[in-house]
Parts: structure tokens; C-alpha cells; sequence
């Protein structure tokens, strides 16, 4: 009969020889990573503070972007409208006040 | 808005009636295709783009073999929005020469080139040269071994053309090799000489736009042609398609800022797997297909040389194209141009994902 402690060494979740080639997998590899990482050049701003502040400003940025678009868009509605009810042309007729 | 102590300082030293008549009389027409007109405009903004970003990495960038690598990493590491900027400036290049092959293919399919304009037609191609010279100038002065790869690669291509192959290598590595000297060449190709050929060019360009019109498809001809007035109406669609633009690159370089790669060592090998810019795979591609001798000559020589008959074929089209010169339907010439982007298309694919 096996042993409840074995039982539960041997369960899915907590597999002991597994924990243990992953310990020295992570003991070696993570040197390597290290080692590779130093390689890369940041070119991004490498603290979280200041990703955050970017991307806070990105968003801004498309909300500035998206509100000129809806201005230029009701501008351009405006000038669509004028000139279909033609008061846009000068009229060479009108009396002129000097 | 409404500034009128300028409007009469303005009327007071200059007549610029004409330049207004001109403005309010200027007419774009409508059509199926009109999406087209817009993506010249596109690819000026994005030059105007590419000058202010330049501009701004020339004041810290340093074009020596010892400290060109360097100044590029304190440019994104120690600048403040170094990094952004450099990035912005490739993404902008990288956008600038898809909108200029958009436009031209776009050109070519709708047969715009057509009498009378085919110097508009020969002006923007050189202008499509032009840029694809400032993504290889601009790339080398990374100096990293990917882009002292690609340029070596570029260039020594360039010297498999017979007569005039081997000049020209040497004047672009400025040297036998790709050197320290290539990167004050490559520089001053890409801060002076290039602008202002582009300048030149642009100016051209838009100038014989002005004067010839903006040209309407054969099969959207109409007795009378629908127009719609530049200013203000496809100014402020011109703005909108502007802003969007400038939203696209400013994400992509936030989202996605190129990498820097190890410092360029002449006397390393190349890296595995190495590829230049996407607007090269084409030509990478093609120098594939053919086997190393063809009856005894050189492949890459004959495959050099395809290549520059395919491409003067190209720039020379509004001069083969007589039919359309003439008013006429050209079949022929509209499959030839359907090879032409199918080709370009398929084959910068196959070079991306292999």
C-alpha cells in the first residue's frame, strides 16, 4: 500500500521530480536569460512609472485627434450644407454700401 | 477665424488676388477612384514628417565608424524622447514608402500617367527612388550588424551590374568595403544631398499637378465631371486623413519602437537569417530565382540586370503606353501593371515569411 504522502507527492499539482528539474531548468536558464537580456538596448523607458505615464499620454493624444476629427467633420458638414443652398457665391449684383 | 489687421498688412505689400482666385477656383474631381488623390497627400505629410524628426536626430547624431553606434543609444536612452523620435522617424520612413508605392501603383492601375502628364509621372517615381535611397542611407547609420549586413548586401548588388557595377559600388561604399567612410557618405546622402533632390522634386511634382490638373480613369470620364472644390472641402478631408495618419505612426512608434541591434563588426560573419527592409524583398527575392550560372555568365549579373529592365520598363511606361496616350482602351498595359503589383505584392511576402 502506498504511502498518503507519496500519493499526494505523485498528484498532478505537486509533482516532486518535476518541482526539481524545474528548480535546476530555472537556476540555469535564468543566468542565460540574464546574460542575453544585458544584449538588448532599452528602447523604451524601462520603469513602469513612465510606460504608464506614455501610454496615458497616447491615449490623450487619440482623444485630442479623435475630438479635431469630429470638429473638422461638423466644419465640413457646415460648408456642404452652404454651398447646396448656394450663399456661398458672391453676388456680383449686390449694392455695395460705399 | 478672422484676422484682419494681417489681411491688410498682407493687401498692403502683396497682390495675392490670383493666388486666391486660384485657391477658390481650384477643382478636384469626383470619382469611383478618388480615394487615390488622397494618398499623395499622405506621403507629403509624412516627408514634412520625416524633415522635423530628422532634423531633430541631427542635432545628436555623430556620423564616425567609432561613435555613430554610441550616439544612437544615447540618443534613446539618455535624450529626453530620444527614443520616441528615433522611433516616429522610422515608422514615418516605413509609411512613407508604403504610401509611395500605394500612390504609385494606384497611378499605374488607373493609367494616370497619360498624355499629358507623364512628367508627373516621372517626377514621382524618382521621388519613389529618392525615398528607397533614404531608407538605405538612413538605415546604415544605425551601424548595428543587421543593417551593416543589409548594406553590404545592397551595395555588392549594385556591383554585379556590368560596365558601370562596379563604379557604382565604390562610390556608394565610398571605399572597397562598407567603412567608416560609407557611414559620412551614407550621411551626407541622407541629411543634404537627398532632401534636397526631394525638395526639388516635390516641388516639381506638385507644381505640374497644379498646372496639369488632377487626372479622372478613362471609365469615369463624364460630360460634365462632377468636381468638388479644393479649398476649403478636400482641404479639410485632406486634415482629417492627416490626423489619422499622425495618430497611426505616433502609436506605432510608442506601441512598437525599433530594436538596436549589436554594434557592426566588419570582420564578423553576417548574422543568421539576415534580410533588409521590406521594400528590398522584392529584389531579394528575385535574385533567388535564378541559378548561379545561366550558359556560362554570371546569374546574379543577369538577375541584376532583369531587375533594372523591369524597373526602367516602369518608369518609362507613359511612353510605351500609346493606346492610352491616345484616349484608347490598353488592355495590354492594364495586365502588365496587374503583373506589376501582384508581383511586388507576392513577392515581398514570400520574403517576409521565409
Amino acid at each position: 500500500m502506498k504511502q498518503p504522502f507519496l500519493i499526494w507527492a505523485k498528484s498532478r499539482l505537486i509533482n516532486i521530480p518535476r518541482i526539481f528539474i524545474a528548480a535546476a531548468a530555472w537556476t540555469v536558464c535564468l543566468p542565460l536569460c540574464a546574460a542575453r537580456a544585458t544584449e538588448k538596448i532599452a528602447v523604451f523607458p524601462n520603469a513602469a512609472y513612465d510606460a504608464c505615464i506614455i501610454y496615458q499620454n497616447l491615449a490623450i493624444f487619440w482623444f485630442f485627434i479623435i475630438g479635431l476629427i469630429v470638429i473638422i467633420g461638423m466644419k465640413l458638414k457646415e460648408i456642404d450644407r452652404i454651398q447646396k443652398l448656394g450663399i456661398d457665391r458672391d453676388d456680383e449684383n449686390a449694392p455695395r454700401l460705399d | 477665424m478672422s484676422y484682419p489687421r494681417l489681411k491688410n498688412w498682407l493687401d498692403e505689400r502683396y497682390d495675392l488676388t490670383d493666388v486666391k482666385k486660384f485657391a477658390k477656383s481650384k477643382l478636384i474631381p469626383e470619382h469611383r477612384y478618388d480615394l487615390l488623390y488622397y494618398t499623395g497627400g499622405i506621403t507629403l505629410f509624412l516627408f514634412v514628417l520625416q524633415f522635423i524628426t530628422g532634423m531633430l536626430l541631427a542635432m545628436y547624431y555623430v556620423p564616425h565608424i567609432d561613435h555613430a553606434y554610441e550616439s544612437i543609444i544615447e540618443i534613446v536612452t539618455k535624450i529626453n524622447l530620444g527614443w520616441f523620435f528615433r522611433s516616429l522617424h522610422h515608422w514615418g520612413a516605413q509609411l512613407t514608402i508604403l504610401f509611395l508605392f500605394i500612390h504609385l501603383f494606384g497611378t499605374l492601375l488607373v493609367k494616370a500617367y497619360r498624355k499629358p502628364r507623364e512628367m508627373v509621372w516621372i517626377t514621382g517615381f524618382i521621388l519613389l527612388i529618392i525615398s528607397i535611397f533614404f531608407g538605405l542611407s538612413g538605415y546604415l547609420l544605425l551601424w548595428d550588424e543587421r543593417a551593416f549586413a543589409a548594406v553590404r548586401v545592397a551595395t555588392g548588388g549594385a556591383g554585379a551590374l556590368p560596365v558601370f557595377g562596379g563604379f557604382i559600388k565604390a562610390f556608394l561604399r565610398g571605399g572597397m568595403d562598407v567603412t567608416g567612410d560609407t557611414i559620412v557618405r551614407f550621411y551626407a546622402f541622407h541629411v543634404s544631398i537627398l532632401p534636397l533632390l526631394s525638395l526639388l522634386m516635390i516641388g516639381l511634382h506638385v507644381l505640374l499637378v497644379q498646372y496639369h490638373g488632377v487626372s479622372v480613369p478613362r471609365s469615369e470620364i463624364k460630360d460634365p465631371q462632377p468636381t468638388v472644390p479644393f479649398f476649403p472641402n478636400v482641404f479639410y478631408k485632406d486634415m482629417i486623413i492627416w490626423l489619422i495618419v499622425l495618430g497611426v505612426v505616433v502609436t506605432l512608434a510608442v506601441l512598437a519602437p525599433p530594436e538596436i541591434g549589436i554594434k557592426a563588426d566588419p570582420l564578423a560573419p553576417p548574422p543568421a537569417n539576415i534580410k533588409p527592409e521590406w521594400y528590398f524583398l522584392m529584389v531579394l527575392e528575385t535574385l533567388k530565382l535564378f541559378p548561379g550560372t545561366i550558359f556560362g555568365l554570371n546569374g546574379e549579373t543577369i538577375a541584376i540586370i532583369c531587375v533594372v529592365v523591369g524597373i526602367s520598363f516602369l518608369f518609362l511606361i507613359p511612353f510605351f503606353d500609346r493606346k492610352a496616350n491616345r484616349g484608347e482602351e490598353s488592355t495590354v498595359f492594364t495586365v502588365i501593371a496587374v503583373i506589376y503589383v501582384v508581383y511586388f505584392v507576392v513577392m515581398t511576402a514570400v520574403g517576409f515569411l521565409s
